[in-house]
């Protein structure tokens, strides 16, 4: 067929190459992972192996849900980087209500998820409403969410929480817990929401262009502030699962550095900062990588020190190679 | 609109001066002429820092760095301090360091294209995390005396802080009001496509002013190297939202094109005295963060929205 006729539809003959291509296009991360992992096990000593792996993907269980609650804030062109402190308020929350008020653990985790969600219509009104850019918003946030988080805690850890609490995450089964399942749980509900669902498609478009999304007749404003409080309310969930992990309430817990790592992830699993892109399958992949390496960072017993200079120059890389290949298209 | 401004700045001087008379009442001393060239002194490091956040906000970036790029460049000087090298070439050092570092955040922004935001945050976070790896986490201390003097001596009475800081803002004034420079960063800040059609540089004021941001940084941690003989590796974590609240008090607009040096200096010095203020009152620093993140969201927030007002009303259809 193949004419050349200028108001037919081209047939495009399906073949490996461009498969490949559109692949590595969207999902390069996946590729990151598959190589890093191929190297890391012929060049780091007791990587592969049945333990680690299931160590690796435990680890990367709680960052995971974090991680997909900042894509959404990246799709709509923003940022969140109270990211950090909101896990930590969550976490002491949850200790509290749990431990020093003795509430039912249903009802503390749920008021623990209002927490989330009422941190994540604070910074979405504040940034859809008053437009404050969303850096600002959220490093003011920070701040003052980890004051907060200091106050209710008068500074002090919550630890010994109890069993039945404990018991939510923290549950083996074959090799693996609960918290795994949970996150592959909220990863396919993310999946649907973000891929499958209208929701998904009025996100990507504001985040592309939010004028043009606004006079499609998209509700720009809940969109907006929906995703900020979708992030919290993820934050909220790892918060959750981190303190019953580690069995330790802090208002200290995750800060900039967590804040960093997840967001690390999420660019490198190709959700730009411009907004618009953003997949489940490459934050999970992303953050997967960014754990393999935390891990061969581990075995090979290199100064966390080193690790944490070399996590800048990652993100560094991946921004710089998102860029550029943005620039191509 | 010249009628609210004037309002606004006397509002906070009488509020300041209100504030400082109900302190003094509680704190013997608080108003003494040493007490209050102590402040300035401590303030000199925000004020410092506020010099070239200034010019980053004015042209609509920011510089996040400051944290790390603070620690870094202390830890790089002192570093070469306790190696014997001598005061001036280690300080240079410093210096070098930090302005490649800003240059570097100009360079990702203006050539790369990528959000001033991001750049400057993991620059900064790599800059923190090499201060850490360069001593292995640990602090050094114990500056040859003559480093120290600059941090802590005094110089006809006025410390010797406060000239650096008096000779930065100075300096940054100069360049900001009187020189052809000052005018292009301002012009950058209202509308850089115009600037680029002149066919004025953009990327040179780009780097110049990611540059001089991270010169004034590294400044300002090598004088609390100075202050405190000691450097730790996280010691930047204060400062780096004390510089963008200096900046924001001083009325530095974060749409761009608005600010001034001077202004920042008196923000700068607030923030000093309210931290001075609840430090005195025993408040715990996270504490006052949250004042301070408040401050920044409500000045920031009340700034942008009368401004998108006054665009709104002027609005034809």
């Amino acid at each position: 067929m193949g004419t050349t006729d200028n108001y037919a539809l081209k047939t495009e003959s399906f073949s490996i190459g461009s498969f490949l291509r559109q692949f590595v296009k969207t999902k390069g991360s996946v590729v990151i992972f598959i190589i890093l992992w191929i190297l890391a096990s012929l060049f780091v000593q007791n990587f592969f192996s049945l333990n680690n792996m299931l160590l690796i993907i435990k680890q990367a269980a709680i960052p995971m849900i974090a991680c997909l609650g900042i894509t959404v804030v990246l799709m709509t062109g923003g940022i969140d980087l109270s990211l950090g402190y909101t896990l930590g308020l969550c976490s002491i929350s949850v200790g509290i209500f749990v431990k020093s008020m003795g509430l039912p653990i249903w009802i503390s985790i749920f008021l623990t998820l209002c927490i989330g969600l009422l941190v994540g219509l604070f910074n979405g009104i504040l940034v859809q409403y008053v437009k404050v850019p969303a850096f600002i918003t959220t490093l003011g946030s920070g701040y003052i969410i980890f004051g907060l988080a200091q106050i209710i805690s008068s500074g002090s850890d919550i630890n010994r929480l109890p069993a039945a609490f404990r018991a939510i995450g923290v549950t083996e089964f074959a090799g693996l817990n609960t918290t795994v399942f949970i996150a592959f749980g909220i990863c396919l509900i993310m999946y649907y929401l973000l891929h499958l669902s209208t929701f998904g498609r009025a996100l990507s478009a504001f985040g592309y262009n939010n004028k043009t999304a606004r006079m499609s007749g998209i509700r720009t404003e809940r969109i907006n502030v929906l995703a900020y409080m979708i992030s919290s309310f993820l934050v909220a969930i790892a918060a959750i699962l981190l303190t019953i992990r580690v069995n330790c309430a802090q208002p200290t817990m995750g800060g900039g550095i967590y804040t960093f790592e997840v967001i690390t992830g999420a660019i490198i699993g190709g959700a730009s900062l411009f907004g618009g892109v953003g997949t489940v399958i490459g934050s999970v992949f992303g953050i997967l990588i960014v754990k393999v390496i935390e891990n061969c960072i581990n075995l090979m017993n290199v100064s966390y020190y080193t690790y944490q200079a070399f996590q800048g120059i990652v993100i560094l890389l991946a921004i710089i190679f998102e860029n550029v290949k943005n620039r191509k298209l | 609109m010249k009628p609210a401004k004037i309002k606004k700045k006397y509002v906070v001087y009488t509020l300041i001066t209100v504030i400082f008379l109900i302190v003094s009442t509680f704190i013997p001393g608080f108003l003494s002429v040493r007490n209050i060239l102590n402040i300035i002194r401590q303030s000199s490091i925000i004020a410092i820092c506020a010099c070239g956040m200034t010019m980053v906000i004015i042209i609509k970036g920011i510089d996040l760095s400051v944290t790390g790029v603070l620690s870094f460049c202390a830890m790089v000087n002192g570093l070469l301090l306790l190696q014997g090298w001598p005061i001036p070439i280690a300080m240079l050092a410093g210096l070098l360091v930090g302005t490649l570092l800003g240059i570097f955040n100009g360079f990702m922004v203006d050539r790369l294209g990528i959000p001033a935001f991001i750049t400057t945050l993991v620059v900064g976070n790599v800059g923190g995390g090499l201060a850490l790896l360069l001593n292995s986490g640990r602090s050094i201390g114990g500056f040859p005396n003559a480093y120290v003097f600059m941090g802590n001596g005094t110089f006809l009475g006025i410390p010797v802080s406060n000239y650096i800081m008096a000779l930065f803002v100075v300096v940054s004034s100069i360049i900001m009001a009187k020189t052809r420079l000052g005018v292009y960063i301002y012009a950058m800040g209202g509308n850089e496509t115009v600037v680029k059609q002149q066919g004025i540089s953009t990327t040179a004021i780009n780097f110049f002013v990611y540059g001089f941001s991270g010169f004034c940084i590294a400044m300002a941690g090598i004088l609390l190297s100075g202050q405190l003989d000691t450097v730790h590796p996280t010691q930047g974590e204060p400062y780096q939202l004390d510089a963008i609240a200096a900046c924001v008090i001083g009325g530095v607009s974060m749409l761009g094109g608005e600010g001034k040096i001077y202004y920042s200096l008196i923000g700068a010095l607030i923030i000093g005295v309210q931290r001075n203020i609840l430090n005195l009152l025993g408040i715990h620093p996270f504490y006052q963060n949250i004042f301070i993140g408040i401050i920044i969201i409500v000045i920031v927030a009340v700034n942008i929205y009368k401004k998108n007002r006054a665009i709104e009303l002027s609005k034809v259809f």
